[in-house]
């Protein structure tokens, strides 16, 4: 081995002495130094642009931006507005019919009978309603349930799009005449869908 | 010769490890208080190891090339219906030699990655460095893909040694491009076979035909990653071993002195001398170990964490030791108490501790894969009162959820079992289809007559499917009123 001859690198300890082991004082890699310095200028710069500019939408903001948008698919449904007339209207639409015959099947007919005379649950097809008999009421019994009497709250599984096909199902079963179900009580706000 | 103590002969004072020199040194000095490819001015000291050539060597290449050739396979080979190791990350779901892992069974990858560890403890604590140098990636193609095609291109290390010097004459400009060219064209191949196992070969070769902005996170990823392999693999090399890899540091405390690691053998190699010199020992210092170390150590200084293993000390000394006349094996595989004369326990506290803690794992591990189905099933209860009483029955409403975990629809059946006779069920009277990861929501009426009503009971239910392939079982409780109120009430 070839003696040192360069006298100016000694090799100096750094002076702290942990449990009596020090380490020695040696330059770090360039190309560790330039990417350390590179990542506290590029972490600054990306602060500045996500956090400081304004350039881009806050995150908040865009789920924010993306609730807004799933609310408004839910409100503007192809349902349209949820109060008496839509629903006698949606209760025309074959379209609508058969998706709410869909979830009447396997949602529904366990309790109520596949053709709505039902058995656990009360007929459906007859002229008595427990619980009201406009379609604003039955879409708010379907939605909240009636605890006492085990119909469970669907509003929450089901959503407002789908009960209301099922509510138009139902009504597609009656004759828009009915008196029962257009009792002149005092009338029911328009339903909203509730805000999760 | 009398036994000398394990600490390796004092070395002289460091050289220099020359600022910005252009001359090149023939042989390296090393040393233990720096590390050789990190200079005083803190710039690359970028080697060229010579070659070595023996039984290690040639055993090194030919398990490389069966890691190789594993990863270049592995994507092209089925298991069922899927490639053996897919992780398919478009649809969630992780595909390993026939077990399909959805989201909810990632839980499952615990016992994988866990299991990986220990193994690598117990490995490491027996065997040293062994994955550094025979199956770490980075040695196996760095090793033996690119600097085998380097060897190629530019020559061995004298003459590499020569041409970072020489000026850019047309035979140096040809060499690096080419060099350079099968550079990017192997990181290229690495990455793209790397994306493979994630979006499976027939996905991979449809991209690589079609626009760039159909797939353009696919893209931007491969790119990324060709250039940082062939950063790696050009320029970086043995940094990321030295600098970078945390599971070389691990190995500091893995490795004891009954593990095995290449060493030199003092006691026989002391004092060195060249030859012909009365009353050396068997080291000639002919720096051979020195001049085809890939990280730039001296073995001769001992154990050193820049060793990553790769044997090419052992075969140089062996070559030369069989030239002069002399025992191979002064550099060789044995653990520090075997340099030092003494026996190597290979059953001691901690091995054993990583064997007990591998098996149990293991275990542990098979048994939850066995739990893995192609679906899941939940039963809970309606929002609604708990139970419900009327004229003739006492009634629970449940709801079963049904995850299909398969690519292909599924048709459910669920069965009550072992329910009592005069209990009756609503609810999956027929089959029920489920779409490909799908799943779907069906309530399940359970009525006791109130007559039968004695209590509380655990309502089992089994969910299979049509050619009955598998088998759920779900566990609920059917609620109810005290049976003496229920009667007293009845009476009424």
């Amino acid at each position: 081995m070839k003696p040192n001859s360069d006298p100016s690198s000694e090799d100096t300890l750094r002076p702290h002495s942990y449990d009596g082991i020090q380490e020695y004082d040696k330059r770090l890699p360039n190309w560790w130094l330039a990417t350390f310095y590179g990542a506290i200028v590029f972490a600054v710069a990306y602060w500045m642009y996500y956090a400081q500019s304004g350039l881009v939408p806050s995150d908040g903001a865009k789920v924010d931006a993306q609730i807004s948008a799933i609310q408004a698919v839910k409100l503007s449904s192809a349902a349209g507005s949820l109060d008496d007339e839509g629903l006698w209207t949606m209760s025309q639409n074959p379209v609508v019919i058969s998706a709410g015959q869909k979830t009447f099947n396997t949602t529904c007919a366990s309790c109520h009978n596949e053709q709505m005379t039902g058995g656990i649950g009360p007929n459906l097809v007859d002229r008595t309603w427990l619980h009201g008999g406009r379609p604003t009421q039955i879409f708010s019994t379907v939605t909240s349930g009636v605890a006492a009497k085990g119909m469970p709250s669907w509003g929450p599984i089901l959503g407002p799009k789908k009960i209301s096909e099922a509510v138009a199902y139902i009504l597609s079963k009656h004759d828009r005449k009915e008196p029962e179900m257009n009792a002149s009580a005092a009338p029911l706000a328009v339903v909203q869908p509730a805000a999760h | 010769m009398p036994i000398r103590p394990l600490t390796p002969p004092p070395t002289p004072p460091p050289p220099a490890n020359s600022p910005g020199s252009a001359q090149v040194r023939r042989t390296l000095s090393p040393n233990r208080n720096t590390v050789t490819t990190i200079r005083e001015d803190g710039s690359r000291r970028f080697l060229h190891p010579a070659d070595a050539k023996g039984v290690f060597t040639l055993a090194r290449r030919a398990s490389a090339w069966v890691l190789i050739g594993v990863y270049l396979l592995l994507p092209w080979v089925r298991v069922g219906q899927y490639p053996a190791v897919f992780f398919d990350v478009g649809a969630r779901r992780f595909h390993l030699f026939g077990a399909t892992l959805a989201v909810q069974d990632l839980w499952l990858m615990f016992f994988v990655i866990s299991g990986l560890g220990f193994s690598l403890f117990l490995v490491t604590s027996l065997l040293g460095r062994v994955w550094c140098g025979w199956a770490c990636p980075q040695t196996v193609f760095l090793d033996h893909v690119f600097r085998r095609f380097e060897r190629l291109i530019e020559g061995d290390a004298p003459q590499r040694r020569a041409l970072d010097t020489a000026p850019w004459t047309l035979n140096k400009i040809l060499r690096r491009s080419i060099k350079h060219a099968g550079f990017i064209l192997f990181s290229a191949g690495i990455a793209h076979l790397f994306l493979a196992y994630f979006v499976s070969i027939p996905d991979l070769w449809h991209m690589m035909r079609t626009a760039p902005g159909l797939h353009w996170s696919s893209f931007v990823f491969v790119f990324v990653a060709t250039g940082i392999l062939y950063f790696n693999f050009a320029w970086f090399r043995e940094q990321l071993c030295i600098v970078v890899c945390p599971y070389g540091r691990l190995q500091s405390a893995l490795i004891d002195d009954h593990s095995l690691v290449i060493g030199y053998d003092v006691n026989r190699g002391e004092p060195r001398g060249k030859l012909h010199t009365p009353n050396a020992g068997a080291c000639i210092d002919c720096n051979r170990c020195v001049q085809v170390c890939p990280t730039g150590i001296d073995i001769r200084q001992g154990l050193q964490i820049e060793c990553i293993g790769c044997a090419a000390c052992i075969d140089a000394c062996d070559q030369v030791m069989v030239k002069v006349n002399r025992p191979t094996g002064l550099i060789r595989y044995d653990s520090a108490e075997g340099f030092a004369g003494r026996r190597t326990r290979l059953l001691r506290a901690r091995t054993i501790v990583y064997s007990v803690l591998l098996l149990v794992g293991a275990g542990v591990g098979s048994w939850a894969f066995s739990t893995l189905r192609p679906a899941e099933m939940s039963v809970t209860r309606m929002r609604a009162a708990p139970y419900i009483v009327d004229q003739q029955y006492v009634r629970n409403q449940y709801l079963v959820r049904l995850i299909n975990k398969r690519d292909q629809p599924t048709r459910f059946i669920l069965r009550p079992r072992q329910l009592k006779p005069g209990i009756i069920t609503r609810g999956f009277e027929t089959t029920v289809e489920v779409g490909p990861l799908g799943e779907e929501v069906r309530p399940y009426i359970v009525q006791v007559p109130r007559g039968q009503y004695a209590g509380t009971f655990t309502l089992m239910l089994q969910v299979t499917d049509e050619p009955r392939t598998f088998t759920l079982n779900g566990e609920v409780e059917f609620l109810g009123p005290d049976p003496e109120l229920l009667k007293e009430d009845g009476a009424k």
